[in-house]
């Protein structure tokens, strides 16, 4: 019994001894905010805890001159000053066309690996309404397509036989791997869903006048998708990004089914938060890791045109957490910022300085219990605890004191 | 032997543990009443787009309920035995003393029991009139973490109460009020799908560590 107290003990204080750690050591990394310049064609970044706008070589703008440098990002500012350019690199700059084109995506790595709701609204695509309209009843993708309106929770057999055929002709391979689309009514209109289905094919399904239209879209060799996020942008030149199990990131075109991809590397979406700004004429791609920020710009044609890169210190490189890893051997949390899911995420401590620590603790316990005059031979396992578990293990065996074997 | 130590379980639990069941059923017979108004009022294809995609629970009020279950359980059945060190009458019967508590301790843990099954058979069941499976087995695995927890804190508890020394009382209540935490990490519905099976095996863990407060009474902390 002893033995489970403890491990209750140390568990506990793994999990919260290095909360309470970082709660008042740690410190805010310094990001920068960093967008492509079409008017220098090169990045231009704000660092937004010291109020510095500068470029990659280090030249100081002042916020006005940094905004002007982002026509397309500040245009109302710009327009407000009136200083907003008629025309970049010979594009007339038309406000309607800077509004088409402006887009924000952002992907948390937290957002890929979190719970999936499984039943999803398939709105009806062509309503001839203003706006959109919540359909009454859901569909989930099992062995068939159903459908299960949301008042009675019946399903809705003939709808259902009716997509499962439409899908069923066109290749589809019950279950579903991965379902994406926007299950909402605040978009400018509908376009259905992206799926994956259990071979790895893509599909796009919605609902047309009541009826399913079921696209299978051409995917190139050996490219496995593992999330797809569709988008609602107003320029309606792409229906989706897609991230397959190499981290490649594609889109997929709205004219023609055409999957691009984006020769972009270092991301990783496991650990990785990724947004993409777009504009008139370029698309920012920024990854942002742990420790550094990539900077990508492609141009219309998504090409790349330019790449930055910058690192900031992490508490890993902090002189907190040299501190932190002389103290505690290991960390446990309930949380990561990577996840949704509650998981026992354990995370040993950088290097081995806590040994040092761990024989310290080890030999203050050997002094106290031979102060104490208890027979040593009964409390080794104390002693090889506080060994290995370090601080956790010493406070454990005090809050429950082996009684037991005097 | 057994029977008469069950006996006088249920004689300290009754009303409690059928007054704490009384007022969870009803509970929950008011919470699935406010989910039918809510479905009459907001209609259900925004009952269910709320809980899918905005993360509504109409269930959280029953987050700590069974929480309030264990601690409940936990008093009534070791509260009077520490007053006077009762318990210490207890060890006198014609029975092993740590049998005699681990007796006390099931009886204690299958009354929780009984009481959060015909909870979570009435949530499941009501569930199922207004969700299908895919949404009813998510609310189920948000729920399970707060059952877990109901039992935690009955085992902490009885694991306080029965230690002899204040001091220690304390340092215990310190570790099993952060260690109940755990239960209570995030609200997400489905959040705790990878945990689940760690917390059930952590809270049958707990279950028998209440030995270890109950040499010490015995020994009048040795």
């Amino acid at each position: 019994m002893w033995y489970i107290l403890i491990f209750i003990g140390v568990l506990t204080l793994a999990i919260f001894l290095p909360k309470l750690y970082w709660i008042a050591f740690e410190k805010p990394p310094r990001k920068p905010f960093i967008l492509y310049s079409c008017v220098n064609n090169e990045f231009m970044i704000h660092r937004i805890g010291e109020r510095v706008w500068v470029d990659t070589k280090g030249k100081q703008y002042s916020r006005e001159e940094y905004e002007q440098k982002l026509p397309m990002m500040f245009y109302k500012q710009l327009l407000a000053s009136g200083s907003m350019p008629d025309s970049i690199r010979g594009t007339a700059l038309d406000m309607h066309a800077i509004l088409r084109e402006k887009s924000f995506f952002r992907l948390k790595a937290n957002e890929i690996d979190a719970p999936r709701p499984e039943l999803y609204p398939l709105f009806e695509s062509r309503t001839g309404r203003a706006y959109l309209e919540l359909p009454e009843d859901f569909f989930r993708i099992t062995w068939r397509i159903e459908f299960i309106e949301a008042t009675t929770n019946k399903i809705q057999e003939e709808k259902s036989q009716l997509f499962s055929a439409a899908l069923f002709h066109n290749g589809f391979s019950f279950p579903a791997k991965f379902i994406s689309g926007l299950p909402t009514f605040r978009k400018s209109c509908d376009e259905g869903y992206l799926i994956v289905d259990s071979k790895d094919q893509l599909f796009h399904l919605k609902m047309i006048k009541g009826k399913p239209f079921v696209k299978k879209i051409d995917v190139p060799e050996g490219v496995k998708f593992k999330h797809i996020s569709c988008v609602d942008f107003n320029n309606k030149d792409f229906y989706a990004y897609l991230f397959s199990d190499k981290n490649e990131i594609y889109i997929l075109t709205q004219a023609n089914y055409k999957l691009i991809n984006w020769a972009i590397e270092g991301y990783d979406p496991a650990n990785c938060d990724l947004k993409i700004f777009g504009d008139l004429l370029n698309y920012t791609v920024i990854i942002e890791a742990n420790d550094h920020q990539k900077a990508i710009a492609l141009d219309k044609q998504y090409e790349i045109v330019d790449t930055y890169t910058e690192k900031w210190l992490v508490k890993e490189d902090m002189q907190e957490d040299w501190i932190f890893a002389s103290l505690f051997p290991a960390q446990l949390s309930m949380t990561s910022d990577n996840s949704k899911f509650i998981r026992f995420y354990f995370t040993p401590s950088k290097g081995f300085d806590w040994i040092f620590l761990n024989l310290l603790l080890v030999a203050f316990h050997f002094i106290w219990l031979l102060k104490r005059k208890t027979k040593l031979k009964s409390h080794l396992a104390d002693l090889g605890i506080v060994g290995i578990s370090g601080i956790y293990g010493l406070i454990a065996i005090h809050l429950f004191q082996n009684k037991f074997f005097d | 032997m057994w029977k008469s130590v069950f006996y006088k379980e249920w004689l300290k639990i009754r009303w409690f543990i059928v007054g704490y069941t009384l007022l969870g059923v009803l509970g929950i017979g008011y919470m699935f009443l406010a989910l039918k108004h809510s479905f009459a009022f907001t209609e259900g294809e925004n009952m269910w787009h709320l809980a899918l995609f905005q993360g509504h629970q109409f269930y959280s009020h029953f987050k700590f309920v069974p929480l309030a279950g264990g601690l409940t359980i936990a008093f009534t059945q070791y509260l009077p035995e520490t007053i006077n060190k009762r318990l210490k009458l207890t060890f006198h019967l014609p029975l092993a003393e740590n049998k005699i508590l681990l007796i006390m301790q099931a009886f204690g843990a299958c009354s929780l029991l009984v009481s959060f099954l015909i909870f979570f058979g009435l949530f499941t069941g009501f569930s199922l009139i207004y969700f299908p499976v895919q949404m009813v087995s998510n609310s189920l695995i948000t729920i399970s973490p707060w059952m877990l927890a109901g039992f935690a804190a009955y085992f902490i508890i009885v694991l306080i109460i029965l230690e002899p020394k204040w001091i220690f009382r304390f340092c215990y209540l310190l570790i099993g009020g952060f260690f109940m935490t755990i239960y209570f990490t995030l609200d997400g519905t489905a959040a705790y799908s990878h945990a689940n099976s760690g917390l059930f095996i952590l809270t049958v863990l707990l279950s028998v560590t209440f030995v270890f407060s109950a040499y010490r009474f015995r020994k009048g902390e040795a």
